[in-house]
């Protein structure tokens, strides 16, 4: 995710990937929320006792709404009159029910809402036009095309006289909700007062009461809504209204040297409730838009990205910063965004913020927003950005976050970076799918650094009189995965045993996983520094893991141990050895003694390194001949054919050595790669599920089967593989 | 690819003989874009060496390409095969500041690990 998406909002920034609300007004918000909500605890000392409870504070809002309230931004300048209505103890349920619209039954929750929303929306075509069809409608669309004029215009709205329409409750309500989202979208960059007045005036005119429900939180996915809502966005773009993300973009770009003008510029242009109106406008965008669900775990991933990001900045003031914790809670988790409020997750923390914030913060998105602007007023003078670093001041913090973030030197970089193009829509899927899986992955990895050993957590075998000889009867059983344990807990008996540590290399090596096979040989050569078998068994898995430095010298080292060929080998003088030289000394060691299967064998992994395929197949198949029951020599054959290329004979080839040794994981996770590099997915996932059953560690099976799956449009087994479920995957995918 | 001491380099003549194969010619039938890789040995953009996965006409080549490639990746021998592998993906790569890209990120959006072929282990 780039910054430049990160600040337009674009790609997969917003939580559902259609919202053009900046992700980090988003946060500023939740910031800004913290602060209101601060400010509003102070405005109440003592007042404890009387304060009502959240749902009596959120509902009790319509008072700001009510019809011809154009004034009450006077009457807000005075903020201690409605506290004081509460602290005065006039019982708050009586006092809501007087602003209840008579006929209107209580709240009866988003859903039942909606059936109505829908049932008018269904009965009057797909489009708002055909809903203006009838005689009352033909009226109501003189009216509600003034009211665009007017809007468009800015000016106030004139309410035009109408006669008596007789709409029906839910004809009301659908005015109210589609000219309470209209007024939204039309007069995005108007005050939240302003287009409040406009709405309740055409409300009124229209003689339907402004109540509490047309801001109601909407729930569940709409597709009409969501249709409505893209049409209404591009209508919008098109609009020569300014874009506020663009303007802010530019305007960051501008000023993000000097923060402070930076704040009080974004003030000016918007008035200190232009945040608040944003915020709202997201948060009814938010809502409209999808299952809370979606939205939380789309902005879990966002905000984990966006920690991601951030935590790559090594700027200490940056890593401290409430805004970095903020973003971290969010990703971790800790706090999740729920029907527009932030919440403590599951992982509960003590900090009391976000629980204040609920409590504070009600259902009603449009009930905060009024508040906060309401308090913004009642302090005069003061902007909110001296109140928000005075917050954060308060906290400890010198530094406000503007600061801080103006001293991120990321910006160029990634602007320029992504200047060639834009994300796709498509791109937040993979995104956030292989997110957990990376960040799993990364853990493994950092956790098996290079060359040591990694013993098993838990070993049964440990305390067994003789683990020596349990591991041989495992390894030859097939029994790879115990083997290991037997062995593990022979090595860690006895640290010296060359023969353990060799035989737990090559339990690893045919369990498919050459860095433990690695690091159990180099133990193994430590002991015994000549063993032939060890030093073959490291060039080899050198070769795997594409080092052919280490593995040309394991394989040098072979030739010079051995007994009868040492007298060819030149003792190793230069620090680096060059790969055709020892190729010639092998193969002068060949001519010595054609019949030794050996040399054959270390000619074939040579020419592996050399990439010279067609010899190295016909050296392994002269080995072939000598030595036709050696399992993991038929495997060698076969991955190099697979490597240049021949996968249909690496195939019979690989048969061969299952035939031999059912249990080889590696050749059963090397057929799946000689079926996947074939293209022929489905039939890789049955081999690399045979595989993972067989060694649940074989990481890069896994890996490669997560590639089949997606390659074979089995996207719905990933979060199996994921989770490494073996009993779904088995199930799904018998061999 | 011929000296080169990259590991890279192994993976990438896999993938120039896989080119000739009917999947290999399925995918650049799919993909149809040209990438630069910058691979360096150990340090971001230190003694790179360039290779060019040419998925049009399905070819892997050493040094620069010539013309404008849709995508241009930098990273680090390790980094590249771990992606290739499907060890580690790339966009958190790229967030992690593991890769530099230059050109179309739409381009670079296709460049997943399944258009290289798998190392077979002997």
């Amino acid at each position: 995710m780039a910054m430049r998406h990160l600040i337009t909002g674009q790609g997969n920034c917003a939580p559902d990937g259609a919202s053009s609300s900046n992700p980090l007004g988003n946060f500023a918000n939740a910031l800004l929320g913290q602060s209101s909500k601060a400010q509003s605890i102070k405005e109440l000392p003592g007042a404890a006792v009387n304060v009502p409870s959240t749902s009596e504070l959120g509902t009790a809002d319509p008072l700001s709404t009510i019809p011809g309230s154009e004034n009450e931004f006077k009457q807000h300048q005075l903020p201690f009159a409605r506290g004081a209505d509460f602290i005065r103890g006039s019982p708050a349920e009586d006092w809501i029910q007087s602003f209840r619209p008579p006929g209107l039954p209580e709240f009866a929750g988003p859903e039942a809402h909606f059936k109505e929303f829908d049932q008018i929306y269904n009965n009057t075509g797909a489009t708002f036009g055909p809903a203006l069809d009838g005689p009352p409608q033909r009226v109501l669309s003189g009216v509600l095309h003034s009211f665009l004029e007017s809007g468009r215009a800015g000016v106030p709205f004139q309410p035009v006289p109408v006669p008596a329409l007789g709409l029906s409750e839910s004809d009301k309500q659908c005015i109210r909700d589609r000219s309470c989202i209209m007024a939204r979208h039309i007069l995005a960059d108007q005050p939240e007062e302003y287009i409040q007045a406009q709405v309740n005036t055409l409300l009124h005119s229209l003689d339907i009461d402004s109540d509490y429900r047309m801001k109601g939180p909407l729930h569940g996915p709409f597709p009409e809504m969501e249709e409505y809502w893209n049409q209404s966005q591009s209508a919008m773009r098109s609009a020569p209204m300014h874009n506020a993300a663009d303007k802010w973009i530019t305007e960051f770009g501008q000023q993000n040297n000097n923060p402070e003008n930076w704040a009080l510029s974004f003030e000016q242009q918007y008035g200190p409730n232009g945040w608040a109106s944003e915020f709202e406008q997201h948060q009814s965008q938010m809502a409209m838009m999808g299952g809370t669900n979606m939205a939380n775990l789309a902005a879990m991933e966002q905000s984990r990205m966006l920690a991601q990001t951030l935590a790559s900045n090594n700027d200490p003031k940056f890593q401290n910063s409430k805004f970095f914790q903020f973003v971290s809670k969010m990703s971790r988790g800790e706090l999740i965004i729920e029907d527009n409020e932030v919440k403590q997750g599951s992982a509960s923390q003590s900090s009391g913020w976000a629980d204040e914030f609920q409590t504070q913060y009600s259902a009603n998105a449009n009930s905060w927003a009024d508040q906060f602007v309401h308090e913004e007023i009642s302090q005069g003078a003061d902007k909110w950005a001296s109140e928000f670093s005075s917050e954060h001041n308060q906290g400890g913090l010198n530094e406000n976050w503007i600061d801080e973030f103006s001293k991120l030197h990321v910006g160029d970089e990634w602007a320029e970076e992504f200047g060639g193009g834009a994300f796709g829509e498509s791109s937040a899927d993979p995104w956030v799918d292989e997110f957990q899986n990376q960040l799993s992955a990364s853990k493994q990895n950092s956790g098996a650094s290079r060359g040591v050993y990694v013993f098993s957590d838990m070993n049964p075998y440990v305390g067994h009189p003789n683990p020596m000889q349990e591991g041989q009867e495992l390894f030859h059983k097939g029994l790879l995965s115990e083997a290991v344990l037997a062995l593990e807990a022979e090595v860690l008996k006895n640290p010296d045993n060359a023969e353990g540590w060799r035989l737990l290399g090559i339990t690893h090596a045919e369990n498919d996983d050459d860095q433990q096979a690695i690091a159990a040989m180099m133990r193994a050569q430590e002991a015994n520094p000549t063993n032939l078998e060890v030093l073959l068994a490291l060039g080899v898995s050198h070769t795997n893991e594409l080092e052919q430095g280490e593995a040309l010298r394991y394989l040098h080292r072979w030739l010079q141990n051995h007994p009868k060929y040492g007298g060819i080998a030149p003792p190793q003088t230069a620090d680096t050895l060059y790969g055709p030289d020892v190729i010639r000394l092998f193969n002068e060691a060949a001519q010595m003694s054609p019949e030794d299967a050996d040399v054959h064998i270390v000619l074939g992994v040579l020419y592996n390194l050399s990439r010279e395929y067609d010899k190295a197949i016909a050296s392994f198949k002269t080995a072939l001949q000598l030595k036709p029951k050696d399992y993991s020599l038929w495997n060698k054959l076969g991955a190099t054919q697979a490597n240049s290329i021949q996968s249909a004979d690496a195939i019979l080839a690989y048969q061969q050595a299952l035939d031999l040794k059912p249990n080889y994981v590696r050749a059963w996770a090397n057929m799946g790669i000689s079926y996947a590099n074939q293209g022929l997915y489905e039939d890789s996932i049955r081999y690399y599920v045979r595989a993972v059953s067989m060694n649940p560690k074989a990481d890069n099976a896994w890996q490669y089967l997560r590639i089949s799956l997606s390659n074979a449009s089995r996207a719905d087994m990933i979060a199996a593989c994921d989770s490494r479920n073996l009993d779904v995957l088995q199930k799904e995918f018998p061999l | 690819m011929d000296g080169s001491s990259l590991k890279s380099a192994q993976l990438l003549e896999q993938m120039r003989l896989h080119m000739a194969t009917d999947a290999g010619k399925k995918l650049s039938k799919k993909v149809g874009l040209i990438y630069q890789l910058n691979i360096a040995p150990k340090k971001l953009g230190v003694d790179e060496e360039i290779f060019v996965v040419d998925l049009k006409k399905g070819e892997v080549t050493k040094g620069p390409y010539e013309g404008k490639p849709d995508a241009t990746f930098s990273f680090t021998d390790a980094d590249f095969l771990s992606i290739a592998t499907g060890k580690m993906n790339p966009q958190i790569a790229f967030i992690r500041g593991a890769i530099k890209i230059k050109g179309s990120i739409s381009a670079a959006q296709k460049f997943t690990p399944d258009i290289f072929p798998k190392p077979s282990k002997l």
